[in-house]
């Protein structure tokens, strides 16, 4: 497998990334895709009453056209199959909210067999979004937050996941016992 | 009084077309009878045929884990007399094995498959009798009673810290309303 070598972080960024990532933070396009009942708190956050379009913020309707992945609440194991092969299609750079208690620590599901307890050991998340559900203040609020530290170049978690991919992997198949997913190569 | 008559019509001609089968009138629209997992077919198929109990509503499962059986609950739907008329039967808890009634109704097919899945119950010749919501579950069907889904959790996934102060408050409700933990209760405890 091809990983990218370690990239080191500067203190300050150059001119040509403070202009891309200008240019990433608005233009945030957000997989529609939603796993749990925060999906719900989606169509809001997106139409006229919030309009999160003003931000940048939009839909995207395929895995490959998508910056942002939005895990909206819990998560179910077979699920979680499903974003992984998501998040492992997705274009660099890709960025994860995790949205609601669910995701953090597994809210009202924390002692249930088949969703996972905290998303973070499964896929990198860059912004959590707590509550449960989170209105759609929160969620633009965690957007904005996403935006800084897209704008500080902090946000990166898909790094993360190129360089520790075996700890993840090991985290995933510990759940998804019978692995038959594509390898990919980034 | 003249109450529930088209309810006591309906129960009498099940306790007299079927032996071994006992009913009662539960409450308006709706009438529970007990019978045995043998008369089971028979008595979906009176209601059905004869009775025009034609709408199979839904089909669960009961874990009587101090009694050692398993309940299954059957619950017929009449669109003509607007009663509702539920048929339970007991099983082994130990090897359970049940009649298949997808002849009758094909829809009774998807709660048997998610019965055999959830509760590990047999039914004779059921198709597709495969792996159907869960995937690659290899521990005990998840919906039995003796299922630890605690346990299950804590071997599974990764618990964050921060969630130990959760007190434990049913002692304190049980103690305020003069009530007490029930046995099986007990071992789910946040100690």
């Amino acid at each position: 497998m091809n990983i990218n070598p370690k990239i080191d972080k500067k203190d300050s960024l150059t001119i040509s990334e403070y202009i891309k990532n200008f240019a990433r933070k608005h233009s945030l396009f957000v997989l529609a895709y939603g796993t749990g009942c925060g999906a719900i708190e989606i169509p809001p956050t997106m139409t006229s009453r919030y309009d999160a379009e003003r931000f940048g913020i939009r839909g995207a309707a395929t895995p490959r056209q998508a910056d942002v992945l939005l895990i909206t609440g819990y998560l179910a194991t077979k699920t979680l199959k499903r974003v992984i092969r998501v998040y492992e299609q997705m274009q660099d750079p890709k960025y994860v909210i995790g949205f609601g208690s669910c995701t953090i620590n597994g809210g009202m599901y924390w002692d249930s067999y088949n969703t996972i307890n905290s998303l973070d050991k499964y896929i990198p998340v860059d912004v959590f979004i707590n509550g449960c559900m989170p209105r759609p203040e929160a969620v633009i609020s965690g957007f904005v937050k996403l935006q800084e530290y897209i704008q500080e170049g902090k946000a990166d978690g898909w790094l993360k996941y190129q360089n520790n991919i075996e700890e993840y992997r090991a985290n995933q198949k510990r759940v998804i016992k019978n692995w038959r997913m594509p390898d990919y190569n980034w | 009084m003249s109450e529930h008559i088209k309810e006591k019509e309906t129960l009498e001609a099940i306790t007299t077309a079927f032996e071994k089968v006992n009913g009662v009138v539960q409450r308006d629209k709706r009438i529970i009878v007990r019978t045995e997992a043998e008369t089971i077919p028979g008595v979906l198929l009176y209601a059905k045929e004869r009775l025009k109990y034609n709408h199979f509503s839904h089909m669960s499962c009961v874990d009587w884990i101090e009694d050692k059986q398993f309940e299954l609950v059957y619950i017929l739907w009449s669109p003509e007399d607007k009663i509702q008329l539920i048929i339970k039967c007991r099983i082994n808890r130990e090897n359970p094995i049940m009649q298949n009634i997808d002849n009758i109704w094909r829809q009774a097919n998807t709660y048997e498959r998610e019965i055999r899945e959830m509760y590990g119950i047999e039914f004779e010749g059921l198709v597709g009798a495969k792996e159907f919501i869960l995937e690659d579950w290899e521990d005990m069907p998840p919906m039995r009673r003796d299922f630890d889904t605690k346990e299950y959790s804590n071997d599974h996934f990764f618990d964050r810290p921060g969630r130990e102060d959760a007190k434990d408050v049913r002692t304190e409700i049980t103690e305020r309303s003069g009530e007490e933990i029930p046995d099986f209760a007990k071992k789910y405890t946040r100690d």
